[in-house]
C-alpha cells in the first residue's frame, strides 16, 4: 500500500513518518519513531495504555490512524520529563508505590496529567473520574490515586 | 494483635517503606518489555488457532498464505524441527496437526517481515476440520455416558503446578484410562455422619464461580533466536526463566548450558506468565535461524492462554450452637480444559484448611473439557473453594444467631493444627488477622452502616499454603565500594527492591550503593519461579546468606589491614570498622581498589548464598467490606475495604501493601463483574477488555490496609508469603455483604446485578 508523509510534533520536536494509512498513531511512535514508552494492552480502547496527549485531548492512540495526526501536537510520556527532572507527577508514582508493574504507568500518568492541566486540585472522586478509562491489574489504583494527589499538593 | 519481632525498630533499611529500585525507568517510559525490542533481521509471528473446540484437522493448505506478497513462511507441523511431544502438555504440542482440542489452539504460523502482512495472510490457511463432540461443562463431563474430551493421557506432565503451591500428597492420576476425570482426591478425618449428628445446624448448598482471566495489562509477548553455533536466545515476559529453560531443553533437546533464557520485564502476570508460547517461538526461530518475535492480540490472549478455571463445590457443613463447626463434607470440581493441571489439590486442602474441624470428607475431581487449559492465577483455585467455605460460615452464624467474627475465631487454625492432608501448620497467624479486622473502624462501625438501607458489612478470610523451591544469589563488592547483587528470580512485586534492602541491611550501606540484577539463564545463580509467593521468602534468605558471605570475606581482610579480629569489626557507614575506636577504619571504597585492582594484594570479594526450602510459611488474611445494593437494579457499589493481612515481616511495607491492595482489586473483580462467557461451540465470546470486565477507578474506593506480623520462622527476618493471600477472600467477603445489606445469597459469582435480583426475586 502507499505510504504517505505525515508531519506531526512529537514532544516538541517535529517529526515526519512515511506512514501506511492503516497504522495507528500508536504504532508509528513506537515503531516508526522509536518512542516506546506508551504501551499496548488491547488494541481496542478499552485498557488505557496507549494514553496519549493530542492537541490537549487524551487520546487512546491504539484507535487513531496515524494520518489523523496529521500536523497534530502529541505527548507522550517520554515528553513529560524536562532535562532529566522526573515530572511531579511520575516522581509521585514511584514514591507512592502508584507504578508496579509498569505496563500501565505511561497511559496512567499521561491521563493524570490531562486531568491535573484541567482541574488541578482534584478531589478524590475527580481523580477516579478522571483515571476511569486506564485500567490497573496490579495496584487497586489506591496509591495511584495517592500519587495524583501528592502530585496536585507538590505542584501547588 | 501484630508480633513485633523483637529488633524491628534497631533495623536500618528492612522493615521501611522503599519505593522501587526500577521505579523511575517504569514512570519515564524507559523500561524495557519484550515488545519493545528489535532485533536484526526479525520476522513477526501470526498463529492461526484452531476455529473448533474439538476437531479432527483433515488438511492443511498454505499454498495460498505462502503466495502473499512479503510473507516469508508458513509452518505447520510438518515443518517445525525435531522435538519430544508430551500429549499432556499443551506446550509440548507446538503445532497441532490430528486432534484439537480448544478454540484458538495453534495451528499454523505465518512470519514475515510486517505484522500486517502476516496477519493478512492468516486469512489465507485453509483447514478443513471433522467437527468432534465438544465436552464443555465439567459437571456433565463427569457422567460415564459423557463423549471424551481427548484420548487418555500418560505420562502426565505437572511440573509447572508444583511451582505454585508445594504439598506432600499426590493426586490420583487417571493414566491410561479413558476419563474426562483426569486425577482426583480425597481426604477424610473422623467420621462425618457423627460429625453432622452432633450439629445443630446444617447447610447444604453448591456454589459456582466462572473461568476468569488474569488480564495482565502486557500480552504474552516472546522473541526468540538460534545462531549459528546451536545456542538458543529466548527473550520472554514470564515470571519463570530457569523452567523454561529447562522445558525448551527437554523439548527441544539443547543443552540447557547452550539456552539462554531471559525474563523481560513482566507487565503483569498473576501466575499467568509461567510458559506458553516459547517453546513455539524458539521452534520457529530454529526453522528459519531467524529471531522471532510473538506478540498475541489481546483476543488471542483471552482465548487461548492459561485462564483460571470453572469450579462448582458442593459443600455440607455442620455446627453446634456454641459456634464449634463440626463437620465439612464438600465435593469440588475443578475445569481443566483441554491438559491437566486445575488446582484442584490447593482448593481441597483448602477447603478443610482455615478452620478445626474433627470431621471431614473431602473430594476433589479434576475434569477435562475442551477449553484452553487452567492455569495459574494469584492463589490458584483458592478463590473457589473459599467462597463456598466462607459463605457457609456466615450462613451458619447468621442461623444461630452469632457474630460472625467469633466464630470465625473460635474455630480458627493455628500453630500445629492439621491441614486435610495431615499436614500440620507451623506458626500462622490467621487469628491475629481476624483480630486485626475486629478492631478496624470499618467493622467497628457496622452498626452505623446499618442504619442506611440496603447497606451491609460482612467479612471472611484466605489464604495461601505457598510454594517452595531452592534459589541463590551472588553478592559482590565493586571497586568503588558499591554493591552488586545477581538473582535469577523474575522480579514481578518488587522482590528485587527487597533484596536491595537485605543487602544493605547486611552490610550497613546506603541503599543507593547496592545494584539488583536479575540476571538470564547463562548468567544467573538458579531460582524457582517467581510464583506461590515464594520469591523473598526463599531467594531473599538466598541473598542474606550472600550478603553475609561477602561480609565475612570484608572483615576478614579488614581485619589484616587493621590488626585485629574479625570479631572486634563492624560495619557502619560504608566501612568496616574497629568497634570502640571508629577513627580505625577501612571504607569498602578501599576495600574494593584493594581487591579489583592491578597487583592488589586480596581476592575479589564474592558471597556467594544457596538455601532450599522444605517448610512452607502460609500467608492469611481477613477481609471486610461495606457494600451498598441498589434493590431496583442490582447495582453493588463498594463503599469501604479493609483487608488485614500478615505478612510475617513485612521488608518492604510499601510493595506488602501494594501486593494487599493488587490482591483485594482482583478479589473483588472476580466477586462482581469478571466472568469468561462461553458459547455452545466453546467459544469466549467476550474476549476482550470492554466486555471482559475489570475493575476500574470507578469500581473500587482506596483499600485499607492492615499489615499484621506473626514471623515465619524460616524466611529473611521472619518474612512469609506476601503475594498470594489477598485475592482469595474477596468473593466471600463481596458475597456476604450483599447478603447482609438486602439478604440476597449468592451462589454464582460474579455477583451481576441480574444474578442479584433474581437472588431477590425481582426477575
Amino acid at each position: 500500500m502507499a505510504k504517505r508523509i505525515i508531519t506531526l510534533t512529537v514532544n516538541g520536536q517535529p517529526r515526519e513518518v512515511a506512514v501506511e494509512p492503516h497504522w495507528t498513531l500508536l504504532e508509528t511512535v513506537r515503531v516508526h519513531l522509536d518512542l516506546t514508552g506508551s504501551k499496548e494492552g488491547c488494541g481496542t480502547g478499552d485498557c488505557g495504555a496507549c494514553s496519549m496527549v493530542v492537541d490537549g485531548r487524551l487520546v487512546t492512540s491504539c484507535l487513531m490512524l496515524a494520518p489523523e495526526a496529521e500536523g497534530a501536537e502529541v505527548t507522550t510520556i517520554e515528553g513529560l520529563s524536562r532535562n532529566g527532572t522526573l515530572h511531579p507527577l511520575q516522581q509521585a508514582f514511584i514514591d507512592t508505590g502508584g507504578v508496579q508493574c509498569g505496563y500501565c504507568t505511561p497511559g496512567m500518568i499521561m491521563a493524570a496529567k490531562n486531568l491535573l492541566d484541567a482541574n488541578p486540585r482534584p478531589s478524590l472522586d475527580d481523580i477516579r473520574l478522571g483515571l476511569a478509562g486506564n485500567l490497573c491489574r496490579c495496584t487497586g489504583y489506591a496509591k495511584i490515586y495517592e500519587a495524583v494527589a501528592a502530585a496536585a499538593e507538590r505542584m501547588g | 494483635m501484630a508480633q513485633e519481632v523483637a529488633t524491628k525498630q534497631d533495623y536500618r533499611y528492612v522493615g521501611k517503606p522503599t519505593p522501587r529500585i526500577e521505579g523511575a525507568a517504569k514512570v519515564s517510559g524507559e523500561t524495557i518489555y519484550a515488545d519493545d525490542m528489535k532485533l536484526p533481521r526479525m520476522l513477526h509471528a501470526r498463529v492461526l488457532g484452531s476455529a473448533y473446540a474439538h476437531a479432527r484437522i483433515k488438511s492443511i493448505d498454505v499454498a495460498r498464505a505462502r503466495a502473499h506478497p512479503g510473507v516469508t513462511a508458513v509452518i505447520t507441523a510438518t515443518e517445525l524441527p525435531f522435538y519430544h511431544r508430551n500429549e499432556s502438555n499443551r506446550r509440548q504440542i507446538v503445532l497441532a496437526d490430528d486432534e484439537t482440542l480448544f478454540i484458538g489452539q495453534p495451528i499454523a504460523a505465518v512470519l514475515a517481515d510486517d505484522p500486517h502482512v502476516a496477519e493478512e495472510a492468516l486469512e489465507l490457511i485453509d483447514v478443513k476440520y471433522e467437527e468432534l463432540p465438544a465436552v464443555l461443562d465439567p459437571v456433565d463431563a463427569m457422567r460415564e455416558d459423557s463423549p471424551l474430551a481427548r484420548a487418555a493421557l500418560s505420562d502426565v506432565d505437572r511440573s509447572e503446578e508444583r511451582g505454585h503451591v508445594t504439598t506432600d500428597v499426590e493426586q490420583q492420576e487417571a493414566e491410561g484410562q479413558a476419563s474426562n476425570i483426569a486425577s482426583q482426591m480425597d481426604f477424610t478425618r473422623g467420621d462425618i455422619e457423627k460429625g453432622f449428628a452432633e450439629a445443630d445446624v446444617i447447610i447444604e448448598d453448591t456454589w459456582r464461580s466462572p473461568w476468569v482471566h488474569q488480564s495482565y495489562i502486557e500480552p504474552h509477548a516472546t522473541i526468540a533466536d538460534y545462531d549459528a553455533s546451536g545456542e538458543l536466545s529466548v527473550w520472554t515476559s514470564t515470571q519463570a526463566p530457569f523452567f523454561i529453560r529447562d522445558q525448551l531443553a527437554l523439548t527441544l533437546n539443547i543443552p540447557a548450558s547452550k539456552i539462554r533464557v531471559t525474563a523481560t520485564e513482566v507487565g503483569g502476570g498473576f501466575g499467568g506468565k509461567i510458559f506458553l508460547t516459547e517453546i513455539l517461538v524458539a521452534a520457529l526461530a530454529i526453522a528459519l535461524h531467524r529471531p522471532v518475535k510473538y506478540i498475541m492480540t489481546r483476543t488471542e490472549d483471552m482465548l487461548a492462554a492459561t485462564p483460571a478455571p470453572e469450579a462448582v463445590i458442593e459443600m455440607k457443613t455442620g455446627m453446634k450452637r456454641d459456634g464449634t463447626l463440626t463437620a465439612v463434607q464438600s465435593r469440588l470440581i475443578y475445569d481443566s480444559g483441554a491438559f491437566p493441571g486445575a488446582p484442584m489439590l490447593p482448593g481441597c486442602l483448602l477447603a478443610g484448611g482455615y478452620y478445626k474441624c474433627e470431621n471431614l470428607d473431602i473430594r476433589g475431581y479434576e475434569v477435562l473439557t475442551n477449553k484452553a487449559s487452567a492455569g495459574a492465577l494469584r492463589a490458584p483455585g483458592a478463590h473457589n473453594i473459599t467462597f463456598a467455605v466462607e459463605s457457609h460460615m456466615d450462613m451458619m452464624a447468621k442461623q444461630l444467631g452469632l457474630d460472625p467474627l467469633e466464630v470465625r475465631l473460635k474455630n480458627a487454625v493455628e500453630q500445629g493444627d492439621a491441614l486435610p492432608s495431615g499436614q500440620p501448620y507451623d506458626r500462622i497467624g490467621l487469628k491475629e488477622c481476624l483480630e486485626a479486622i475486629g478492631n478496624s473502624d470499618l467493622w467497628k462501625d457496622r452498626a452505623k452502616s446499618k442504619q442506611h438501607p440496603n447497606r451491609g458489612v460482612a467479612l471472611a478470610v484466605g489464604g495461601w499454603l505457598g510454594g517452595l523451591q531452592p534459589a541463590s544469589a551472588v553478592v559482590g563488592l565493586n571497586g568503588d565500594g558499591t554493591v552488586n547483587v545477581m538473582v535469577g528470580s523474575a522480579d514481578i512485586t518488587g522482590t528485587n527492591t527487597s533484596f536491595q534492602q537485605i543487602t544493605a541491611e547486611v552490610l550497613n550501606v546506603p541503599l543507593d550503593r547496592v545494584g539488583v540484577t536479575t540476571g538470564d539463564t547463562r548468567t544467573a545463580p538458579y531460582a524457582g519461579m517467581s510464583a506461590g509467593s515464594k520469591t523473598t521468602y526463599t531467594v531473599g534468605v538466598a541473598v542474606k546468606a550472600a550478603a553475609e558471605d561477602a561480609r565475612d570475606q570484608m572483615l576478614k581482610i579488614a581485619a589484616r589491614r587493621l590488626e585485629c579480629e574479625p570479631a572486634d569489626l563492624e560495619m557502619a557507614d560504608g566501612e568496616v570498622r574497629v568497634k570502640g575506636s571508629p577513627d580505625k577504619s577501612l571504607s569498602l571504597k578501599r576495600l574494593g581498589r584493594l581487591t579489583t585492582s592491578f597487583s592488589a594484594p586480596y581476592p575479589a570479594i564474592v558471597g556467594r548464598g544457596t538455601m532450599t526450602a522444605r517448610r512452607q510459611a502460609p500467608g492469611f488474611s481477613a477481609q471486610a467490606a461495606e457494600v451498598e445494593v441498589d434493590p431496583d437494579t442490582g447495582d453493588v457499589t463498594v463503599l469501604r475495604y479493609v483487608i488485614a493481612q500478615d505478612a510475617g515481616f513485612a521488608i518492604n511495607p510499601l510493595s506488602v501493601e501494594g501486593q494487599m491492595q493488587g490482591g483485594v482489586s482482583q478479589g473483588i473483580g472476580i466477586a462482581l463483574s469478571e466472568e469468561m462467557v462461553f458459547d455452545d461451540k466453546g467459544r469466549v465470546v467476550n474476549a476482550n477488555l470492554l466486555d471482559y470486565r475489570l475493575p476500574t477507578t470507578r469500581d473500587l474506593p482506596p483499600i485499607e490496609t492492615i499489615i499484621v506480623e506473626v514471623p515465619s520462622e524460616d524466611g529473611p527476618y521472619g518474612a512469609r508469603i506476601v503475594g498470594e493471600p489477598s485475592i482469595v477472600a474477596g468473593p466471600a467477603v463481596i458475597a456476604n455483604a450483599i447478603d447482609d445489606a438486602v439478604g440476597a445469597r449468592l451462589r454464582q459469582i460474579p455477583a451481576t446485578p441480574e444474578r442479584i435480583l433474581r437472588a431477590l426475586g425481582k426477575i
